[in-house]
């Protein structure tokens, strides 16, 4: 969801980040050169450079012996970004005669068990990493605030018992707030809300519900979307999940812009209702495939002869990308998702890879044959000592075939100063801002699209968490967006550059990372709708 | 969106924001501490007497925790700067582990330093706990690297029990995906976000402590 900011609101903000951000930015002052003599004073805070001592004649003190042989001698350690001894077990050979799992109420045992990757009769040292391992891992589930872990003696020597300790927390969600007003609906709201750990059993289920009331447009009404969701992540502590969801739309779309010379009707109804099931595999902690089938069946009433009017008021036909009365959508997808950044909320560092490809087909009892393809890639380099943080984020998606309307390539997917849909409303008719000065009439969906934009995200603030507060960034971008369809690619009336379907966007905001939840704050969309 | 509900959100950010700006201060400015630098040989060392030094790094939960039976370590991350510069002009990491062990109830430590790794075992835990955080007569630096005369100050970033990068994305990793094969798929691909839910957050080490020495300089012999 993105918020979006009235003028005043804009202000408050920019001012608000300003403030802040000044300090930050002068945390590091540089200090003058300071040699001993000659020198300029240093700065009051500073204190008087001391010499350094000549050596006293007595030897370093060298940690006792044990005997070991395990001692070994000569690692050079000159590289501060040396790996940590991870795989130079030391500490007793223990072997795990039990695992006690406490602090659990919610959470089912055995949804933590599955978590581990130690268990009963394996051998180890106690430094080694998998023992390390295990308070993350559990961690990883989401469920929990905290996780400790302690060895205990068992029944023989040599034996132990490991006590994982948990601290549940909440597991309710609020995914979404949807509310604005646009032209085409006065007013629309909803909510996306979830639990992450239904009955402690590990399984997310959530759901969405959002309302549109009718605007001005003609034939258009007022729109209405649910949808439910659950999904598991982990199938009896195996690395599939798997996931499930229903959807209904009963939605108006708009096809032409309201202007003079428009046909009195510039849209049409429909409704959609849809089930999707996935699975999912990890080939790795940062690596998922996964795999989907969805099955929908779409009513639409459409006008017999779909006409629009250019900007000189030529008409023109619309191809709505809907078959008329009820068809059907069945799609077999695959995809693939790599995130390396530590911390998503406020990335840094790191790279995100997604593929998406979806196949729909008459052979799959469906209406339509098509395929789309979206790819998005997102890597941070690190400034200024990790401090900032630059990003080149890269979105594309391809549509071949007869998709349905639905699946193709929304505006507000690339172009992101416009209201994005949600659950598959479409909530607004405002055009996008013609920067570049090319191709007038974009086309509001399209089978190319992609958008590649540049950002600089200055750290605001890193907290321990004890003022609720973990972090904020404040960041910045622009870029370029394209939409196009391949046909109107191919026959073109006017120059190369100006026929190009492809404009800038910028971005401006603040994102924090907070006890109570995520948010961003973001200026692109507020600009978009503010003409 | 009307004025009032559109100034909302800026409200509720200036708030935040507002209320965690004192925590940027208290996390990232470096500790002054005043430390003894020693030629010792080809080597320059460092010490810090009491009441100075990393012992703060250990709270009481942190103390406790050394006597778990789990792996406690302390990575101290040193850089000697020009005192006009953050280019280094030395750096080590130093890596100090203990863990106890429950049958024999010794403390079972291993250091590693300039000049190698040592494993040894000491019985109490407030002399595990002096092995892990002593500054004391620590080589720091080749003396070749420090030119007679300029000035330079040390910086030490210590984290307790620090945490891979890997893992901390795989602890977040849920963060960032979805509730599982919803509508909004041009959402997931396309868009931001905004959830609001209990945020507990893994930090990138159970503690981390940053110290600044005072300027010092070679004086010539």
């Amino acid at each position: 969801m993105r918020y979006v900011l009235s003028v005043p609101g804009r202000l408050t903000l920019l001012l608000v980040v300003i403030a802040i951000a000044r300090p930050a930015l002068a945390a590091e002052p540089a200090q003058p050169g300071q040699p001993p003599q000659g020198a300029p004073p240093p700065p009051a805070a500073e204190p008087t450079p001391t010499p350094i001592a000549p050596a006293p004649d007595r030897p370093v003190p060298q940690g006792p012996d044990d005997g070991s042989p395990d001692d070994i001698a000569g690692m050079s350690h000159s590289d501060p970004d040396a790996t940590l001894h991870e795989d130079n077990e030391f500490g007793p050979l223990i072997q795990i005669e039990r695992i006690d799992i406490t602090g659990n109420t919610a959470t089912k045992t055995t949804v933590i068990e599955r978590a581990l990757p130690i268990s009963a009769g394996d051998v180890l040292h106690s430094s080694d990493r998998r023992l390390r391992e295990t308070r993350f891992k559990v961690l990883a589930l989401g469920f929990f605030r905290d996780v400790d872990l302690a060895i205990h003696k068992g029944s023989q020597r040599g034996q132990v018992v490991i006590e994982v300790h948990v601290t549940e927390r909440g597991t309710r969600v609020l995914n979404k707030l949807w509310f604005g007003t646009t032209d085409l609906s006065p007013g629309w709201g909803g909510a996306d809300i979830g639990d992450r750990n239904l009955l402690g059993l590990g399984l997310a289920v959530g759901g969405g519900f959002i309302y549109a009331r009718q605007g001005g447009l003609a034939g258009t009404r007022s729109q209405y979307a649910g949808e439910l969701r659950a999904a598991i992540s982990a199938l009896g502590g195996t690395r599939w999940g798997a996931s499930a969801a229903v959807t209904l739309v009963h939605g108006s779309e708009p096809f032409c812009a309201p202007r003079n010379g428009a046909p009195p009707v510039c849209a049409f109804h429909y409704s959609r209702v849809g089930a999707r099931v996935g699975a999912t595999y990890e080939l790795s902690a940062l690596t998922t495939l996964s795999l989907g089938l969805r099955l929908e069946t779409i009513d639409a009433t459409l006008p017999a002869a779909p006409i629009t009017t250019l900007a000189d008021n030529t008409p023109v036909a619309v191809d709505l990308h809907l078959e008329p009365g009820s068809s059907r959508v069945v799609t077999t997808s695959l995809g693939f998702d790599h995130d390396t950044r530590p911390d998503p909320i406020l990335p840094h560092a790191g790279s995100l890879v997604a593929l998406s490809a979806e196949l729909g087909s008459s052979l799959l009892a469906g209406s339509y044959d098509f395929a789309t393809i979206f790819g998005r890639f997102e890597h941070y380099w690190p400034v200024r000592g990790g401090h900032d943080a630059l990003a080149i984020k890269l979105t594309a998606g391809v549509v071949v075939g007869d998709a349905p309307r639905f699946d193709r390539i929304y505006i507000a997917d690339v172009d992101h100063m416009l209201t994005p849909r949600a659950l598959g409303l479409v909530l607004s008719t405002a055009a996008p801002l013609a920067i570049l000065g090319t191709r007038a009439e974009k086309p509001t969906y399209g089978d190319l699209g992609g958008s590649a934009t540049a950002e600089y995200v200055f750290q605001l603030f890193r907290g321990s968490g004890k003022e609720r507060v973990y972090g904020g960034d404040v960041f910045i971008g622009a870029g370029v967006w394209g939409l196009a369809e391949r046909t109107d690619l191919r026959a073109r009336d006017t120059g190369f550059v100006a026929s190009l379907p492809i404009d800038l966007y910028a971005d401006a905001g603040l994102r924090l990372d907070t006890d109570f939840g995520v948010f961003e704050l973001a200026i692109a969309n507020a600009l978009g709708r503010l003409r | 969106m009307r004025p009032g509900i559109a100034a909302l959100p800026a409200i509720v950010a200036a708030a935040i924001a507002g209320a965690a700006a004192p925590a940027r201060a208290d996390d990232d400015k470096p500790e002054l501490q005043r430390m003894r630098f020693v030629e010792r040989g080809d080597d320059l060392t460092v010490a810090i007497a009491p009441p100075g030094g990393i012992g703060k790094l250990f709270d009481a939960a942190a103390y406790e925790a050394l006597g778990t039976g789990i792996e406690s370590t302390v990575v101290i991350r040193i850089q000697i700067t020009p005192q006009d510069s953050d280019e280094p002009i030395a750096e080590q990491l130093i890596q100090r582990s203990v863990v106890y062990d429950v049958w024999d109830e010794v403390y079972r430590l291993q250091l590693d330093e300039l000049g190698g790794q040592k494993k040894f075992q000491v019985k109490y835990r407030a002399e595990a706990l002096k092995w892990l955080s002593a500054i004391e007569d620590l080589p720091v630096a080749r003396l070749a690297v420090l030119p007679v005369g300029k000035v330079f100050v040390l910086k030490m970033v210590v984290e307790l029990n620090p945490v891979s990068k890997q893992t901390l994305a795989e602890v977040r990793r849920w963060l960032s995906q979805g509730a599982g094969g919803g509508l909004d798929r041009g959402g997931a691909f396309f868009g931001s976000f905004v959830s609001v839910f209990y945020n507990p957050k893994i930090a990138e080490a159970d503690r981390v402590l940053r110290i600044r020495s005072q300027p010092f300089y070679r004086a010539s012999s």
